[in-house]
């Protein structure tokens, strides 16, 4: 009976879910972690060229992809970046150097030179500034997905850090502009240092233990909190109910 | 009839559980010689070994409580037989299941197959579903037979007298409940809220896996229902055991029967509740849990093992201190089992606070603590029925030999396994290695001698196992 109780409940959960198909945008951040970056050919500003994970092995990386006709998200990605690397906790004593690679193809080594010098960076010798011919090998490796507008002559993209520990490993991925604590957890990660993490919620994730709310910062209990409590709940229940009715039926 | 076959299927758990355990033992030897560098194992195989080590030991000892308690039961209230073979029927179905998936499929995400591991398939395809079918057989038997105990104990005993609540106040109560319908009722009632949790996991992973990923779960939902599912029968199973112990120790001891006072019935009542919560102590490390769980995880672990451990080791010393005891086998196995108990309950409430939790967190002090309450406690809890009730109720009686021989190897293989645990996880050996870098100097050295105890542990079980499997065999075989 608990069998077929358990089965129609998995067809009802599963047939109602079949609606609510996986959105890339919801937990894409937390894909690839773990997987290794593609070891993309990069020619840097300084003349050197480098693989991917050469780069890495000298230094773990935080990798920034942006291109140089970007009228939107590419310069604020830089600039906050830049400033939160100032203020990220607990960096002290962590290597990193920061990778900015264009995903545009027309992007010379040339037009990579004067994006740094625009933002004050070329002599930042922890900076490097790229490009690479391999690039749509590269971002499909970190599941990034520019899409060209003919119309504006831009790409629709997100502003994405993508962290690279020493041996080639992406560690974090952070979407958007991020606050210099989150770079902080970055930094963390690829310098393989525990930097807590979680599934953000998305519509595929129906019972979370808790539900947060960006308007007010806070979480509040979710259904996740009732399943655990669930079994205790039954066990009482199941058990005055048998005695109920083992009463009834001695009665 | 139906006592007849309750006590042939007790034979038949018996006889299962003594395989599965020299096995399972031989498996963890080898895991310990491997981490020692004396055999070398490919780390999914280590994994696959460790995975079935755990859940066949889990799953062993708690039916080998349950097949006890049932038994002793009968002399309280009629038990379902159809409910034991029923549960005996799927025990076998899912354990085959589980070493398929294991042995051949490779499935290696540990016994607490922690999410989102079973997902993350390094091994056969087909071994994450079979693995978690396997756990689904086993949770319907085992439901079934909880339920039908529970039935049997409520069409006798009104829900306070099974709780011995008459007892909180009055000395002399009406209805006396004996202990061990307290501390089953107890047991069973939690194994009932640890398999619901099961079924509730397993519901929300079988969703994701069938759903293709449509549906995800939450890390901290599934890691909760996972320790509430994993500690819980972890220890209940240790109760199951204790039950049997409150009631044929006296017996075999020549001693009168222990009766239920208002200590015994707050204590247990205690441990019913307290136990419920205590698995939260398995998330000390996790950030997002939130802290008003943690101190609950850590308070409940200390009141829910402290009181019933308490009257426990103050009846058993009542019982024992200056007075003329029979002494055999079985009782002596209890005896010490209860000695391991406690050492492994102690080693468990200093791993329960908080701030040594910070040291010892997966470190090798996990499966010490572990190991010192089943390998040395509820094994010894068991091997004493087994032993009682091989003797019983067999024709081939006759004394029992090498008694003294048997205790000395399993004290000196047992002590010396764990104590080689203890050591490493005092070093900050880490737990679940399959080998160990060089920067633990001391972890390989002590793995090896653990694995050299565990062989003479398992020697010890050899010459405990054989005659009372030979008892048990021709109970079997033999209408009576
Ligand atoms: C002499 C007998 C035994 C030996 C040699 C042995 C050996 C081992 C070893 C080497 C491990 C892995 C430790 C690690 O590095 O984390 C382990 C884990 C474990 N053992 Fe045993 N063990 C024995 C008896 C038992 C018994 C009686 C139980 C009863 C419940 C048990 C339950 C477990 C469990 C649950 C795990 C954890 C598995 C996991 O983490 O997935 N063992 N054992």
């Amino acid at each position: 009976m608990h069998k077929y109780g358990l089965t129609s409940f998995l067809i009802f959960v599963c047939s109602f879910l079949v609606d609510a198909v996986a959105q890339p945008a919801a937990g894409w951040q937390e894909t690839n972690i773990n997987e290794v970056i593609y070891n993309a050919p990069l020619q840097i500003i300084s003349g050197d060229h480098v693989s991917m994970h050469q780069l890495a092995a000298q230094n773990p990386l935080v990798v920034a992809f942006v291109f140089t006709r970007c009228s939107g998200i590419c310069a604020p990605l830089i600039i906050q970046l830049k400033e939160s690397l100032q203020f990220a906790p607990n960096i002290g004593n962590k290597k990193y150097n920061v990778l900015v690679i264009s995903f545009d193809p027309r992007d010379s080594v040339k037009d990579m030179e004067n994006m740094a010098t625009r933002f004050n960076l070329q002599h930042e010798g922890n900076w490097k500034f790229a490009v690479t011919d391999s690039i749509s090998r590269l971002i499909s490796s970190v599941n990034f997905n520019p899409v060209w507008y003919e119309q504006t002559l831009q790409f629709d993209h997100d502003a994405l850090l993508v962290g690279v520990n020493s041996q080639g490993f992406v560690t974090k991925k952070l979407l958007g502009l991020r606050n210099s604590k989150d770079i902080g957890l970055l930094i963390n990660s690829i310098n393989n240092v525990f930097s807590p993490t979680y599934r953000l919620p998305g519509q595929s994730n129906l019972f979370s233990c808790y539900n947060y709310n960006p308007k007010t910062g806070k979480n509040t209990p979710g259904l996740g909190m009732l399943f655990i409590a669930l079994p205790a709940i039954l066990s009482f229940s199941i058990l005055i109910i048998i005695r109920l009715v083992s009463k009834s039926k001695s009665a | 009839m139906e006592a007849k076959g309750i006590k042939k299927n007790t034979a038949i758990w018996i006889i299962a559980v003594l395989v599965l355990f020299v096995l399972s033992i031989i498996l963890g030897i080898i895991m310990r010689l491997n981490q020692g560098g004396a055999v070398h194992l490919d780390p999914g195989t280590f994994y696959a070994d460790m995975t079935i080590h755990g859940i066949t030991m889990i799953g062993i000892w708690f039916v080998a409580g349950m097949a006890g308690v049932n038994f002793i039961m009968e002399r309280y209230v009629k038990t379902s037989y159809r409910a034991n073979t029923f549960a005996l029927v799927m025990t076998v179905i899912g354990v085959v299941m589980l070493w398929v998936s294991t042995l051949i499929g490779d499935f290696h995400a540990g016994w607490t197959f922690l999410y989102p591991l079973p997902f993350k398939i390094a091994w056969s395809a087909w071994a994450t579903p079979m693995f978690l079918w396997a756990l689904a057989v086993l949770g319907v038997g085992w439901l079934v037979w909880v339920l039908s105990l529970m039935t049997a104990l409520l069409k006798k005993y009104s829900i306070s007298q099974v709780f011995a609540w008459q007892h909180f106040r009055n000395k002399n109560p009406e209805v006396e409940t004996p202990p061990f319908i307290l501390i089953s009722m107890i047991s069973l009632l939690g194994v009932l809220a640890c398999l619901i949790a099961a079924v509730v996991l397993l519901v929300l992973l079988f969703a994701e896996y069938y759903s293709h990923g449509a549906f995800v779960n939450d890390a901290l939902l599934i890691k909760n229902l996972t320790y509430f599912f994993g500690h819980t029968i972890a220890n209940e199973m240790l109760y199951l055991g204790l039950a049997i112990i409150y009631e044929l120790f006296p017996e075999i001891s020549g001693r009168p029967k222990w009766k239920t006072t208002w200590y015994v019935a707050i204590a247990w009542n205690l441990t019913l509740f307290f136990v419920l919560l205590a698995f939260f102590h398995h998330l000390y490390m996790d950030f997002v849990q939130p802290e008003g769980l943690q101190i609950v995880g850590q308070l409940a672990s200390y009141l829910a093992s402290l009181p019933s451990a308490g009257v426990t080791v103050f009846s058993v010393i009542v019982a024992v201190y200056r007075t003329k005891i029979k002494w055999s086998l079985s009782n002596l196995l209890f005896f010490i089992g209860i000695a391991g108990w406690v050492i492994g309950g102690v080693g468990a409430v200093i791993d329960a606070t908080i701030s040594n939790n910070f040291l010892l967190h997966n470190t090798l002090w996990v499966p010490a603590h572990f190991h010192s309450y089943n390998a040395m406690g509820n094994v010894l809890f068991s091997l004493g029925f087994f032993h009682w009730f091989s003797v019983e109720y067999s024709k081939r009686k006759g004394p029992e030999r090498l008694s003294s021989l048997k205790l000395s190897f399993l004290l000196l293989g047992g002590i010396g396994f764990l104590a080689a645990f203890y050591v490493a996880g005092a070093e900050s050996v880490p737990r679940r290695y399959s080998s160990y870098p060089v920067e633990f100097t001391s972890a390989k050295l002590l793995a090896t001698l653990g694995a050299v105890f565990a062989t003479v542990y398992l020697i010890a079980i050899f010459l405990f196992v054989s005659s009372i499997f030979k008892r048990c065999i021709n109970m079997v075989l033999h209408r009576s």
